[in-house]
Formats: C-alpha cells, sequence, structure tokens
C-alpha cells in the first residue's frame, strides 16, 4: 500500500483517477443510477479547490466518495499523508479509514450530528481533546472558535438540539475546525446561514488555508466560491467539464 | 493462563483510582492492534452441527436447516476490535446478533470458531476453550458485560454500592473502606444518586439500573465490553441520557467496545464501523456512515430504509 515519496517539491495532496461510483437500488429491481462517470481531479496542498455544478452533478458523490462515506466503483484516489505516504484511500481498510479521519481528513456537512446532551462548548473542545490537547487548552481553542462564528459564550452550556437550525451549523463547522485538519472536506456549511452570520463563517474559512489546511468545498451560492476558492472545478453529469481560476468558470457576478 | 497486569487502557483516565496501577503504556500483544478477535464463530441450536448449515443463511432466505430441521443461530463470523474502538452489530430481531454476542461472551456454547483477548496470553489462547472456572474469571476484569435486560448483569436484591463491591471482591480487593469508596466513585460516575447507593437495585428505575450495570461492568477496566441493546426498552429520554454516559464512558476508557443493537441511532452515536447480520450471517460491513448512507447489499438497503424513510 505505500510507495515511496519521490518529488520532494511535488504539492500535490490528493490524486484522484478514474472514479467511477454508481447506485444499485435493490429495492426497484436493482436499477442502477449513476453517480459519477470517470474523474480527474488534483487538490495540492493549501489549495481551496470549490465544486461547482447543478444539483445531481456528482459533487456531494465525490466529496462523498473521498471521505468514504461512498463505497466507489472504480478509479483510485491518492492521498499523501502527514507521513508523507502515499495512500489509495480507496484500497484502505475501514479501521485505518477511521484512523485516517480521526487525525487528518475532516468532513463538515450542513447538517449537525452530535450527542443530543452535550453541551455546546464540549460537542467542539472535545474534537481539540480527540487529538491530545490538554482539556483547559481545548476549552479555550473551542470557545475562541465559536465566538469567531458567532456562538456567544451564553450558549457555551446549552445543549444543540435547542439551538435554531443556523445556530447548529455554525457548532458542526466550529467542531470540524476547532483543529484544522490536514485535508477539509465542506459540503454547504454556511446553507442556513443569514447574510451577517456568513459573512463571518467565510471569513473563518478563509483562513484555514493559512492555518495548513487544504480545502475541497461546495457552496451553493457563487459569491462564496469567488471568495474562497483558488480554483473551481465545475461539474455535470458526474463528470468534470470545466476546471480553472474562479473567474474564468463561473458566470460573471449580478451587477 | 497469564494475565497482563494492566489493561491497554489504564492510562489517565478517571475512573482509575490508582491502586497498583503504575504503566502508562499501552500493553505490546501478538495480536496487537486488536484488543478482541472473533473467528468463524459458529452456533447451532438443534441436531446436525456444521452438518445443519448448508441450505441456510440470507441467499436461503432462512436460519432453519432444510435437512435437519435445527436452527443456525449464526455462523462464521469473523470480528476484531481495536483498543478504544467501537464496533456495531445491527439486524432485525432472529438475525443472530445476541446469539453472536452471548457466545462471545461465554453466557452459551459455540458450536465452532474462537475468541482471542489480547490481555489474554497476549492473544495465544482461544478463550472458548478455557475450563468453565477460568472462562468466570475473565469475566471479572477482561470482558464485561452490559445487558438489555439488568436482572441478568445484576442481583436486584443487593444495593447498588453492594453490586459494584461483588465486583471488586472478585477482583482481589479486601480492605472494606477503599471498596466502598471506588464503589462510590463508580456510582458518582456514572450519574447513580449517592443516597441510593444503599437501596436494593430491584428498587430502582430502568435508567438508574443501566447506570449501575455500567458501573459494575467497568469496575475493573476491562479492556472489552461487550453492550447488548443497552437502552432498549427505556423511555425516549431515559434512553438517550444512558446512551450519553456510555459514549462518554467509551471515550474516557478506551475500553473496545462491541454494541449491538437494532436501533440505527444507537450505532451511529456509538460506533465507527458496524457489521450487518441477517439469517444469522454478516451481509456487509462496513465504517457507520457508509452503512447508513450507501448501503450495499439488498438486506442492507432495505434495513437502512425502513429506518430512515
Amino acid at each position: 500500500m505505500s510507495l515511496p515519496t519521490n518529488h520532494t517539491d511535488d504539492r500535490t495532496l490528493l490524486s484522484i483517477r478514474g472514479l467511477v461510483k454508481s447506485f444499485r437500488l435493490h429495492a426497484v429491481g436493482g436499477r442502477v443510477v449513476r453517480g459519477l462517470v470517470g474523474v480527474d481531479l488534483d487538490l495540492f496542498e493549501g489549495d481551496h479547490l470549490a465544486l461547482a455544478g447543478r444539483s445531481g452533478a456528482g459533487k456531494s458523490s465525490l466529496i462523498k466518495c473521498v471521505h468514504r462515506t461512498y463505497v466507489a466503483d472504480e478509479g483510485s484516489i491518492t492521498y499523501r499523508a502527514a507521513s508523507g505516504e502515499r495512500i489509495d484511500l480507496l484500497a484502505m481498510s475501514d479501521s485505518d479509514v477511521a484512523d485516517l479521519r480521526a487525525r487528518e481528513i475532516g468532513y463538515v456537512s450542513q447538517f449537525l450530528r452530535a450527542a443530543p446532551r452535550r453541551p455546546v462548548l464540549d460537542v467542539v473542545a472535545m474534537e481539540a481533546r480527540r487529538v491530545g490537547v490538554d482539556p483547559d487548552a481545548a476549552d479555550d481553542l473551542a470557545a475562541e472558535v465559536l465566538r469567531r462564528v458567532n456562538i456567544g459564550s451564553e450558549l457555551f452550556s446549552t445543549f444543540p438540539s435547542l439551538l435554531s437550525g443556523g445556530e447548529k451549523q455554525r457548532v458542526n463547522l466550529a467542531a470540524g475546525i476547532v483543529v484544522a485538519p490536514r485535508l477539509l472536506l465542506l459540503d454547504e456549511p454556511v446553507s442556513a446561514l443569514d447574510p451577517a452570520n456568513r459573512e463571518s463563517v467565510l471569513d473563518v474559512i478563509a483562513e484555514l488555508t493559512s492555518r495548513g489546511s487544504t480545502v475541497l468545498s461546495i457552496f451553493h451560492d457563487l459569491d462564496a466560491m469567488r471568495r474562497l476558492a483558488d480554483r473551481v472545478a465545475s461539474m455535470a453529469d458526474g463528470a468534470i467539464v470545466g476546471l480553472g481560476a474562479p473567474d474564468e468558470i463561473l458566470e460573471p457576478a449580478p451587477v | 493462563m497469564t494475565v497482563t497486569s494492566t489493561p491497554p487502557h489504564a492510562a489517565a483516565e478517571p475512573l482509575v483510582n490508582g491502586v497498583g496501577d503504575t504503566s502508562t503504556e499501552p500493553t505490546a500483544s501478538a495480536i496487537a492492534p486488536w484488543s478482541i478477535t472473533v473467528e468463524s464463530l459458529g452456533r447451532v441450536y438443534g441436531p446436525g452441527g456444521a452438518d445443519a448449515v448448508p441450505g441456510t443463511g440470507p441467499e436461503f432466505g432462512t436460519s432453519v436447516s432444510p435437512t435437519t430441521g435445527a436452527v443456525v443461530g449464526c455462523w462464521g463470523i469473523d470480528l476484531a476490535v481495536a483498543p478504544g474502538e467501537a464496533l456495531g452489530i445491527i439486524g432485525e430481531s432472529g438475525s443472530g446478533k445476541s446469539t453472536l454476542m452471548r457466545c462471545i461472551a461465554g453466557d452459551q456454547k459455540t458450536s465452532a470458531g474462537s475468541v482471542h483477548l489480547a490481555s489474554c496470553d497476549d492473544g495465544a489462547t482461544d478463550i472458548l476453550h478455557l475450563d468453565p472456572s477460568a472462562r468466570r474469571q475473565l469475566r471479572i476484569d477482561q470482558l464485561a458485560v452490559v445487558y438489555q435486560d439488568p436482572a441478568e448483569g445484576l442481583d436486584l436484591h443487593v444495593t447498588a454500592g453492594g453490586n459494584v463491591a461483588d465486583r471488586l471482591t472478585a477482583a482481589g480487593w479486601r480492605h472494606f473502606g477503599r471498596i466502598r469508596e471506588r464503589a462510590a466513585e463508580l456510582l458518582a460516575r456514572t450519574e447513580v444518586p449517592l443516597e441510593r447507593m444503599d437501596d436494593p437495585v430491584a428498587t430502582f428505575s430502568g435508567g438508574m439500573r443501566q447506570r449501575v450495570q455500567l458501573a459494575k461492568a467497568l469496575a475493573n477496566r476491562p479492556p472489552v465490553l461487550l453492550l447488548d441493546e443497552p437502552t432498549t426498552g427505556l423511555d425516549a429520554s431515559v434512553a438517550a441520557g444512558v446512551l450519553d454516559l456510555i459514549r462518554d464512558l467509551l471515550d474516557e476508557t478506551g475500553v473496545a467496545a462491541i454494541v449491538v443493537s437494532h436501533d440505527f441511532n444507537v450505532i451511529e452515536m456509538l460506533t465507527r464501523r458496524c457489521v450487518v447480520m441477517h439469517h444469522g450471517r454478516v451481509v456487509e460491513e462496513g465504517l457507520t456512515d457508509q452503512l447508513l448512507e450507501d448501503p450495499q447489499h439488498p438486506y442492507s438497503q432495505r434495513l437502512v430504509g425502513a429506518a430512515r424513510g
């Protein structure tokens, strides 16, 4: 599984080749739905690459195949781990994937999945404790990132189940980035936010690449992509149909 | 049988009171990185043994042997769980998940297969072939079980403190004051009000009984914990509290856990990996989020579809 590292100047963090994903629906006579039809894509260290395209184009499928939430049919996803080792994520054991997720690969969806009775501050702090930050420092880090996404300290001891949709989404993001993961997968992390909170959150996401994260993202609004992405990959019908700087790929901003 | 002096997770966890505990390094083991491995485990109820197996399983849609009429409770089960990891076993009633759990725990005889613990002879001994007294000994400090029915894990006529003290005494604790102190500490950690410590467990609510079971199960810091439908039958709000506690305990203790449940919420909250059982066989295994979002086997798809709509 491990190949020797070459090219010390090679900034490729993630290399996706020939990725095919389909869904076989046994409940409807084994009907096959196409998800991805052969995706090639490279992600460079410190890059923020946003996926654009209509709903159903395959953006979430691609992110979920990288996270191994979806089982890909064919292809390879080569990831350069912090150890320098190059790993095909699709060939790793479930246990190894779980370990890698805990150490290096973060995934933030639009929905918060937290224990119902864990206070907000703890939901975020436990992510820092999990990687060895001592409890007091973890609480401090959690408080700081929560404030950055406009969750005030009056909510720190509240249970997430009592929060609004927008607040939950910000807590979820805070938990996902309190320790900047080496590779961060963002799946519509600002979909439920009002404009003011959205601005704060986009600022925080913008800083992630300078904190050492490489980001693969999905945003439904073009403005967020223009602001955050170094490159945009445009998707349609399960394939990448365009790749370049945001201005080259995205429609011009409305005047 | 030699037993390693310190379970791999013993370092820096609040349930420890420090007695006889000096090691902070994980214990090396012949079967590392696994705390427990299960190989080709099978249990057949009725005549025929392995001969009853052909013609049963998911592809035949039955657990009943067409030749001998025996029921194949589970067959050909392979599992491995690492320290600090929780593995889920999910399936409908009758899928064989509780049979499997009881075979691993030693509550039931097995028809085939082996089970190894890293803490037992560095993984060299098949614990299914230990004599009954050695087998019982394992349950004191190496392989603990929390049952759906607290009456199986506790003596309901004995006090909460007494139930926990039993397990400590079995592990060689002798000093009354220290036993009581440790029992109080464990019950406090599992959120049992200390003023109830000297009440018989029979006077406790269902949720409180599960908390006492957890305190007892974890009393001697076992490296492996089996949880069999630990929140089934509790009111939703009580179940949520017990589930939260279990999750915290798994995080804190670094125990290797196997969680049996028919409830996806329980599996999702507690485990990173899980297996799906149907007609006594594992039909799919994977990361828990993968099994919930992209199940591959027709039966898994049906099960997830029914639960998630």
